[in-house]
C-alpha cells in the first residue's frame, strides 16, 4: 500500500497545493471566457496564465514548451523537493521510478512550427521535436530536473492518462523494481484539443456545468501534478487502482457504464474494500451529456442509486485532460486531509435522472477512503482508492 | 532483480517478413529483404465503419495482434494489453496539424484517430475484451518501455499480457524530424510462472532486469537489423526474438537513465 509522500498541483484556479484547495472546496472556479490570441472559438478556459511569459532557466531553454514550463512550476514545490530528496537518500536514485501521463506532450510546440512550415517550407531553425513535443520528453525533463534515475516511461491513454500512472507504478513496487515512484502528469492548452473537442461537438460555448440539467459540454483546463508514491505507508495511502477496457467506440462511452463499472469494481476489489466504504466519489464528470449520464449509470450499479456523496471539480479546473486523472487523484488526497468535501460547482438544476447524490455545498464529513475516476477516448477507464491511515 | 517470463505466441511485421518463422529464416541467412513496404492487411474484426476509418497504425497493431493471437493459448478476452510506440499515431497527428494550418478545423475521426490508445481502442472492440489496457512510449527506447510493463503486470496479475510494440512511417515533413520510413510491429503474448499454466509449450523462457547506472554506454541497436528500419523503437523488439533462432543469449538496450538486459534462459527445444 504505497504511501502518499508529497504532492503539488497548478491548474488555473490554483498555483499551489494550498491555493487549489482553498476554491475546489469551496468551488470557485478558475475557468474563464476565451481569450488566447491564438484561438478563437467561443468557449471557457482554464487556462494557466502565469505560463505565458515565463521563462525557463538557461539551462533548460532547449527543453522549453508550454507543458514543459506548466511541470517546472509545479516541480519547484519545496515540500515535493524535500521529500525527493529524502527518498534518494533512502533509497538511491535509481530505485526512483518516473511514472507520468500525457496526451497532448509538447503538441502545441509542434502546431506553432508546423505554421512556420507552411509559411517557409521549412522547419524553425531551433525546433526540437524531441526536447519539446515526443511523448517521452515530459520524463525525461522532469527526471532530469529531481535527480531520478529509476525506471521511467510516460502513459499515454487520453483523459485517463495520469490516473493510470498510479496503478503501473503500484505494480512496479509490488514486483521490487523500485521503492518509490514519482508520478503525475500535465497537458497543456492547444489548438488540437480545442478544435477537435469542438469538431465531435463536446466543447460547451458556456461554463461547464457537470450534471446539470442543462449542460451542453466540456471546458479545457491545463495543468501539472505529482505525487511522491513511497513503498511504505503514511498518513494517506494509494489503497487500490482498477482498470478496464470499454470495448464500445472511440469516443462515446459505453450507456451503461459497463466499462467504468469494472474499473469501479476492481478498484474496490484490489483495495478489499465494498462499495459502502467510499465516503465521497470525485467524478470524472466532463459535463457532456452522454458521459455523465453513462458514469451515473455505472455509479448506481455499483453503488446504489444516490448512495455515495459524488461531485465533479471540473467545474474548477476545467477538464485537463492527460492532467485530470493526477489533478483529481490530489484532490481526493486533500479532502481525505481535510475531511471536508468539495461541491460540483457551476450547477444550476442536477438532472434528476442521474440518481446522484451530487455535493451542492462543501461540508464537513468523516471518511477513510475516496475514490477517484477518470475515463477517456478508447474507452479507457481507470479509477483509483485512496485512504487515509488508521 | 529479475523478472521471469514465458513467450508464449508471437508476431512480426515489417518489409518482406509476415511472421515470427520469417523473421527467425531471416536471421539465420541476413540476406536483403527484397519488399520495400509492410504487407498490412485489412482488420476484418473490426465492424466495417470502424474499419473503414482505421489508420494505417490502427492496421499494422491489429494485424500483428491477430497473428500472436492466432497461435495463442489464451482466448483474446483472457488478455490484458500493453501498446508501445515511439509516435505511433505520427501520421495522423500530422494530418491533423495540416488541417489546423489549413482550414482552422479537425474533424473528429481525425481528432479520436490521433490520440495515442487509438489502437489499443480498435483493438479492444475488434476482441470485445475489457480487459485492462495501457499504452506507454519513452521515444526511441519505446520497446524497453512496453516489455517491462508487459513483464510487471503478468508477474504482478498473474494473467496473461499481450504486447504491442510498433512503428509507423511517418511522412513528410514530420519525418525530417522523426526519420521512421518503414513499418515495424511485433506481438508478444507472455505469461509468467504463476500464471495459468496452458498445455501448449512456450517458444521460449526469458527473464528481464533492469542495470542502473549504465546508461551511459550509449546504445548500439544491433548493426546486423535491416538497415531501412533499425532505428525505429519496435526494431529492439526483432533483437531480442532473434534470440530464438540462436537458442542463446542476451539482448542489452538503454531505457532511461539504466538498461534493460533480457536473457533467454530456456530455448524452444527444451520448452
Amino acid at each position: 500500500m504505497p504511501g502518499i509522500a508529497a504532492y503539488s498541483t497548478l491548474h488555473a484556479a490554483g498555483a499551489d497545493n494550498h491555493a487549489s484547495w482553498q476554491a475546489i472546496s469551496t468551488g470557485r472556479t478558475g475557468l474563464k471566457r476565451n481569450a488566447l490570441p491564438w484561438c478563437s472559438l467561443p468557449t471557457w478556459l482554464g487556462e494557466v496564465p502565469q505560463v505565458n511569459d515565463l521563462r525557463l532557466p538557461d539551462e533548460l531553454e532547449a527543453w522549453d514548451c508550454r507543458t514543459h514550463r506548466l511541470a517546472w512550476l509545479a516541480l519547484r514545490s519545496t515540500d515535493l523537493q524535500q521529500a525527493t530528496g529524502r527518498l534518494v537518500e533512502r533509497y538511491g536514485a535509481s530505485r526512483i521510478g518516473v511514472i507520468l501521463g500525457t496526451s497532448t506532450a509538447g503538441i502545441r510546440s509542434t502546431e506553432i512550427a508546423y505554421a512556420h512550415w507552411h509559411a517557409h517550407g521549412q522547419w524553425p531553425a531551433h525546433f526540437d521535436y524531441r526536447r519539446t513535443h515526443s511523448l517521452d520528453a515530459l520524463c525525461r525533463f522532469s527526471a532530469g530536473l529531481l535527480g531520478l534515475q529509476g525506471p521511467m516511461l510516460t502513459i499515454s491513454t487520453a483523459c485517463s492518462s495520469s490516473a493510470k500512472v498510479f496503478v503501473m507504478a503500484q505494480r512496479w513496487i509490488d514486483c521490487g523494481l523500485i521503492d518509490a515512484a514519482l508520478v503525475g502528469g500535465v497537458d497543456s492548452l492547444c489548438l488540437s484539443t480545442l478544435q477537435g473537442f469542438n469538431g465531435l461537438q463536446l466543447l460547451s460555448s458556456e461554463i461547464c456545468r457537470p450534471f446539470d440539467a442543462a449542460r451542453s459540454g466540456i471546458s479545457i483546463g491545463e495543468a501539472a501534478g505529482f505525487v511522491l508514491l513511497d513503498r511504505e505507508p503514511a498518513a494517506i495511502n494509494l489503497v487500490g487502482g482498477g482498470e478496464s477496457s470499454d470495448a464500445w467506440h472511440m469516443s462515446t462511452p459505453h450507456p451503461q457504464g459497463l466499462g467504468a463499472q469494472a474499473a469501479m469494481r476492481q478498484a474496490l476489489q484490489a483495495a478489499r474494500l465494498g462499495p459502502a466504504d467510499i465516503g465521497y466519489l470525485n467524478a470524472h464528470g466532463t459535463a457532456t451529456l452522454a458521459n455523465d449520464r453513462a458514469e451515473a449509470a455505472a455509479t448506481r450499479a455499483v453503488f446504489g442509486p444516490d448512495a455515495v456523496p459524488i461531485s465533479s471539480t471540473k467545474g474548477v479546473t476545467g477538464h485537463t485532460l492527460g492532467a485530470a486523472g493526477v489533478t483529481e487523484a490530489i484532490v481526493v488526497i486533500q479532502t481525505l486531509e481535510q475531511q471536508r468535501l468539495p461541491p460540483s460547482t457551476n450547477l444550476r438544476e442536477v438532472e434528476p435522472a442521474l440518481g446522484l447524490d451530487v455535493i451542492l455545498e462543501p461540508r464537513q464529513a468523516g471518511l477513510r477512503h475516496a475514490m477517484s475516476n477518470s475515463f477517456g477516448f478508447g474507452g479507457t477507464n481507470c479509477s483509483l482508492v485512496f485512504g487515509r491511515a488508521s | 532483480m529479475e523478472l521471469q517470463f514465458a513467450l508464449y505466441s508471437a508476431g512480426v511485421l515489417a518489409p518482406g517478413l509476415s511472421s515470427l518463422s520469417d523473421w527467425l529464416a531471416w536471421c539465420k541467412t541476413r540476406q536483403p529483404v527484397a519488399a520495400d513496404t509492410t504487407l498490412l492487411p485489412l482488420p476484418l474484426a473490426l465492424p466495417a465503419n470502424e474499419r473503414r476509418r482505421s489508420s494505417q497504425v490502427v492496421r499494422l497493431a491489429l494485424a500483428c495482434a491477430e497473428q500472436a493471437l492466432a497461435r495463442s493459448p489464451f482466448a483474446p478476452d483472457q488478455l490484458r494489453s500493453v501498446f508501445a510506440s515511439d509516435e505511433g499515431t505520427g501520421e495522423v497527428c500530422q494530418q491533423m496539424l495540416e488541417a489546423l494550418a489549413t482550414t482552422g478545423q479537425v474533424s473528429p475521426s481525425l481528432f479520436h484517430n490521433s490520440v495515442h490508445n487509438a489502437p489499443a481502442g480498435y483493438f479492444s472492440i475488434a476482441t470485445q475484451s475489457r480487459q485492462p489496457s495501457v499504452s506507454v512510449s519513452l521515444g526511441g527506447e519505446s520497446f524497453g518501455a512496453g516489455l517491462l510493463c508487459a513483464v510487471s503486470e503478468t508477474c504482478s496479475s498473474g494473467q496473461p499480457v499481450l504486447l504491442l510494440a510498433y512503428d509507423a512511417p511517418l511522412p513528410q515533413p514530420m519525418r525530417s524530424l522523426l526519420p521512421i520510413a518503414k513499418a515495424t510491429a511485433s506481438a508478444w503474448i507472455i505469461a509468467s510462472a504463476d500464471a495459468p499454466s496452458p498445455a501448449q509449450p512456450p517458444l521460449g523462457r526469458f527473464a528481464l532486469s533492469l542495470n542502473p547506472g549504465a546508461a551511459d554506454r550509449g546504445d548500439t541497436p544491433a548493426a546486423w537489423l535491416p538497415a531501412a528500419w533499425r532505428g525505429n523503437s519496435s526494431a529492439q523488439a526483432f533483437a531480442v526474438l532473434a534470440l530464438l533462432a540462436n537458442a542463446s543469449g542476451s539482448c542489452e538496450f538503454a531505457f532511461g537513465a539504466q538498461r534493460i538486459c533480457v536473457r533467454l534462459m530456456q530455448s524452444p527445444a527444451a520448452c
